[in-house]
Formats: structure tokens, C-alpha cells, sequence
């Protein structure tokens, strides 16, 4: 078993599980700080799942990917709270 | 051997994420939940990106790689401190088993500013004044005495903030309240009154008693 299949069979399943996981706190709130903690988690794990594809489809360029969506995420989840604390 | 390693920490990441979407959904309240995806998810995604430096082996994406580990690491905490803040001040409840809410009564609901007026901050704003606790012996010559017949402010320049007795605070006590043995009495002053006046409450010679009524 290449680490590809390994990626491809077992470690993107269980990603998109635990996004899954994550989407259902992001539905059930029940407050607003529930759903912004669980679209970062939902960032994190996108993460995750961009690194691992990188290794699956042999693509580092993806890696960039990663990059950026950690600058708007931690950016989205401050503005959110900055929002929450109404000081904006 | 590099792709061993590199399965193994792509292993590791992605449990470790997985546990973080189990915590998110498990876990009784806001707080607890932020501790599971934080730190967890954080974990998780940083073995993965150094999984992906292990793998690819090369200068330019090891870096890369190792950039968004540390900026991951730098920005999840301060995120997570900013929710958690917000979370706090806008009313969201704790866990109904939480033992312990240090901030409870102690920030501005609309200034949102933590208010700690406590003993050791008052004395940095007023730095000749002390504050200090002393309990009433057995045999002291004010045990049994009105608040009123020792005259604390006006001879020895002495507040009174409060006196314990048991479990209970008589704040604020007003010249009617008698003094008993055993009683804990919290008084501010400048220091040199302070000892006199303890050095007073302790004594038991005569004409110390006398001198005091």
C-alpha cells in the first residue's frame, strides 16, 4: 500500500469526517461563538485535507493553497469576534 | 524510509483532526469545545504540513511547509483568546458542571473591561497606605467594646473596612458594632499606625486599657 492509497483511502475519508462532524456544530449552534469556532475548525480541517491531497496527487504547488486559507481564516475568525464584542 | 515517516505523521495529523470533530460535537459547552478544536485540530494540522515537508523533500516547499506550522501556531491561540473573550462577554453559558469562574463578577459588562480592584492593586495605587488583617486575641482590652468607645479614626487615624466573625462580614460597621475576641478586622492606615494600633488591640497591661478608653 503506497502512502497515496493510504492518503486516498483512509485519511481523506476520515477528514471529511470530521468536517462533517464539524458542519453539524456549525447547524446546531446553539450560539453564535458555537458557529464561528466550528468554521474555524472547518478551515483547519480544510487545511489538512489541502496538505494531504498535495501528497496524493504529487502537487506541492497546493501547499500555497494551505498558506492562504490560514491568513483568511484566522482573519475571518478575529473579525467575528471583533463583531461578537460589537466594537466595530 | 521517507515515505514511512512521512505516513505516520499524515497518520498521526489526520486522528488527531478527526478527534477535533469529535470534540467539537461532544463536548458539554463553548469553552470546552474551543479546548478540543484548538489545540487538537492545531496539532493535527501541523503533523500533516510536516508530513508534506518530509515527503517532498525539497528546500522550497520544506519552508513553506514550516512557515504555515508557525503561523498556524502563532495565530489558532489568539483567535481562540478572542472567541473565548467575546463568547464570555456576550452571555454564552458554561458547562453546568464547571467548578470554577474566576472572571465572575469581576469585568464591566459594557465597557468590557476586567475590573480587579483587589488588596495588592490598591495598595500600588496608594503606595504609603496598607491594608492589613488582624485578629482580635483572647484577653485583647478592646474584646467586648463599641466600635464608637475606641475611637480608631479619630486617635490613631485608623480605618476599619470590615470585621469577619465565622462566616460572616459586617462591612462598613458603624460605631454601635462591639468588638468580640476572635474577630477578624480588616484596617487600612499608613504603616506606623497600623503597628500601633494592633500593638494596642494585643495588650493586656492596664494602663495600656486605661490610656485606650
Amino acid at each position: 500500500m503506497s502512502l497515496q492509497d493510504l492518503v486516498l483511502l483512509l485519511v481523506l475519508p476520515l477528514l471529511s469526517l470530521a468536517v462533517v462532524l464539524a458542519f453539524v456544530r456549525l447547524v446546531r449552534g446553539p450560539s453564535l461563538p458555537d458557529r464561528v469556532v466550528a468554521l474555524d475548525l472547518i478551515a483547519t480541517l480544510v487545511m489538512g485535507i489541502i496538505a494531504v491531497y498535495a501528497i496524493a496527487r504529487n502537487q506541492p504547488v497546493l501547499l500555497d493553497v494551505a498558506i492562504v486559507l490560514a491568513l483568511l481564516s484566522f482573519l475571518g475568525t478575529v473579525a467575528f469576534a471583533r463583531y461578537l464584542e460589537r466594537s466595530i | 524510509m521517507r515515505e514511512i515517516v512521512s505516513a505516520v505523521l499524515v497518520l498521526i495529523g489526520a486522528l488527531f483532526m478527526f478527534l477535533a470533530g469529535v470534540g467539537i460535537v461532544r463536548m458539554p459547552d463553548l469553552y470546552t469545545r474551543m479546548s478540543a478544536t484548538t489545540k487538537v485540530a492545531t496539532l493535527g494540522v501541523g503533523s500533516t504540513l510536516l508530513a508534506v515537508a518530509v515527503y517532498f523533500n525539497e528546500l522550497g516547499i520544506t519552508s513553506r511547509a514550516l512557515a504555515t506550522i508557525a503561523f498556524v501556531l502563532l495565530t489558532a491561540p489568539v483567535a481562540a483568546h478572542m472567541i473565548g473573550r467575546a463568547a464570555y462577554f456576550t452571555g454564552v453559558p458554561l458547562w453546568e458542571g464547571t467548578v470554577l469562574d474566576e472572571l465572575r463578577g469581576h469585568y464591566n459588562l459594557h465597557t468590557h473591561e476586567l475590573e480587579s480592584v483587589c488588596f495588592s492593586d490598591l495598595e500600588l495605587h496608594l503606595p504609603n497606605i496598607q491594608i492589613s488583617k488582624f485578629r482580635i486575641p483572647d484577653l485583647s482590652p478592646v474584646a467586648g467594646k463599641t466600635l464608637a468607645q475606641i475611637e480608631l479614626r479619630r486617635k490613631y487615624d485608623v480605618t476599619l473596612l470590615a470585621i469577619r466573625r465565622g462566616s460572616l462580614v459586617l462591612s462598613n460597621p458603624d460605631g454601635n458594632v462591639q468588638l468580640f475576641a476572635g474577630d477578624e478586622l480588616i484596617l487600612i492606615g499608613l504603616p506606623d499606625k497600623l503597628d500601633e494600633v494592633t500593638g494596642l488591640f494585643r495588650s493586656t497591661r492596664k494602663e495600656v486599657v486605661e490610656g485606650l478608653l
